[in-house]
């Protein structure tokens, strides 16, 4: 066998020297590197290097948006007229609900509903505490910055959690199923930051579909009242039944409380009511057309239980059948500017309502129509 | 939405007169709500009322 210094010294003598010379070195880099490559955990730290790369430039868009919406929370409190926006900004972000004990779901509804009134009422308060002369819409405005300051700080928060935990227990599957969230996370935290602007502006998004068709019907109707909180309702006659319209107080961006108010209409009337019509956005699937209408049965709102549920009890109990209308769209349409394609729907809508109430209810019937939906940008 | 499609949206305002048949559109305002009485109608007098806002494409597809 030729041993290293006579092949050293053929490379040198030869007049290919230097080109062994290198060919030489590049084998030994080629053999060093196979076998750091198979030593045992090194293709897992490198998987980890490459994944936790990925998810670092993702949370620093997470970052980004996250101190985007508090320095807009910060401005709008400040022009408000707030002299502690900095304070009450920090407040929102880290502000919390724990859910309610769910392995003894016997009164869950109930135990929601306060803990989700709570939080709101003391959203508010806090707000009116620092700026006791505060407008309804103004007010709106700031309490619908503080869930998005705090849903993507929250957001941003977790991920950076699982992150760092993935980096400390060196763990590929943590980091590896992180990976796969996080463009997800990061264009709904994107779509949160842009419906911001939009609910600061007062303009009507795409959820506030069935407060529109509610305020079509309100327009001429004189006599209004409040069955609940943050909800007006409105009785007309149309084509000689008694129909009671519900929808959001507007124009503030609020949803208002819909399954109370159902609930305390239908128990003023002592049950004497034929149908129920549900109007909502809905989430589209992907290949959906945006402002396809769809109908159905049940009741169509996006709601975490308490009002759903208020409706859908009520209803049983009189034995009031509940119809739904709902136009499809995405998850960022719904929180952004209403499209041209959803307020087409509308007008469809309406008519299809007024269909409904020909064909399967009778001259002298009540029906009661809801507009379901943030009433933002929609009076009545 | 990426960057470049939300640039292609415009939000309108759509005004119509309380009694004939006049519409306008016009870029949307800050203080806007639907139906607001803004303005008078050109034709008769009447007022005028914001009917819609929506955003739509600033290029209408063809």
């Amino acid at each position: 066998m030729i041993s290293m210094i006579d092949l050293l010294a053929f490379a040198q003598t030869s007049s290919q020297a230097s080109s062994t010379y290198y060919y030489l070195i590049f084998l030994i880099a080629w053999i060093a590197l196979t076998v750091i490559a198979f030593m045992p955990g090194f293709q897992q730290k490198m998987y980890i290097l490459f994944v936790s790369r990925d998810i670092e430039s993702g949370l620093a868009k997470l970052e980004n948006l996250s101190k985007s919406a508090k320095n807009k929370t910060i401005e709008l409190l400040k022009k408000s007229g707030a002299k502690n926006a900095e304070e009450l900004a920090d407040k929102f972000a880290e502000w919390f609900v724990i859910d309610p004990v769910n392995i003894e779901p016997t009164d869950i509804i109930n135990r929601m509903k306060l803990l989700i009134r709570t939080s709101e009422d003391k959203i508010r308060q806090i707000i009116m505490l620092s700026l006791p002369n505060l407008d309804p819409v103004t007010r709106s405005k700031i309490e619908v910055s503080a869930e998005i300051l705090n849903a993507l700080n929250t957001i941003y928060k977790v991920v950076r959690h699982y992150l760092l935990l993935g980096k400390k227990l060196q763990s590929y599957y943590i980091l590896l199923q992180l990976q796969s969230v996080v463009p997800i996370l990061v264009k709904m935290a994107e779509s949160y930051e842009r419906a911001q602007d939009v609910f600061i502006k007062g303009i009507p998004v795409g959820d506030s579909l069935g407060p529109l068709v509610a305020s079509r019907f309100l327009m001429n109707v004189n006599e209004k009242w409040n069955p609940s909180r943050e909800m007006v309702a409105g009785e007309m006659e149309f084509e000689g039944r008694k129909l009671i319209v519900l929808k959001a107080e507007g124009p503030m961006a609020t949803v208002g409380t819909p399954g109370e108010a159902v609930e305390n209409v239908i128990n003023k009337l002592e049950g004497k009511v034929s149908r129920i019509i549900t109007v909502d956005a809905a989430a589209k699937l992907e290949g959906e057309q945006t402002g396809s209408i769809a109908e159905g049965v049940g009741v169509a709102m996006g709601d975490p239980g308490p009002e759903k549920i208020a409706i859908e009890r009520v209803a049983a109990k009189y034995n009031i059948p509940i119809d739904a209308i709902i136009v499809k769209m995405s998850m960022e349409e719904a929180i952004t500017e209403m499209p041209k394609e959803v307020y087409e729907a509308s007008e469809k809508v309406v008519e299809m309502v007024k269909q409904i109430i020909r064909e399967r209810t009778k001259p002298g019937d009540t029906v009661i129509l809801v507009g379901v939906g943030n009433t933002c940008g929609v009076a009545q | 939405m990426s960057q470049s499609s939300q640039q292609q949206k415009t939000v309108v305002t759509v005004l119509k007169c309380l009694k004939c048949s006049y519409t306008i559109e016009r870029p949307f305002k800050e203080g806007d709500f639907i139906p607001k009485i803004d303005g008078t109608c050109p034709n008769d007098g009447s007022p005028l009322y914001i009917w819609a806002i929506y955003a739509k494409p600033l290029v209408e597809k063809k």
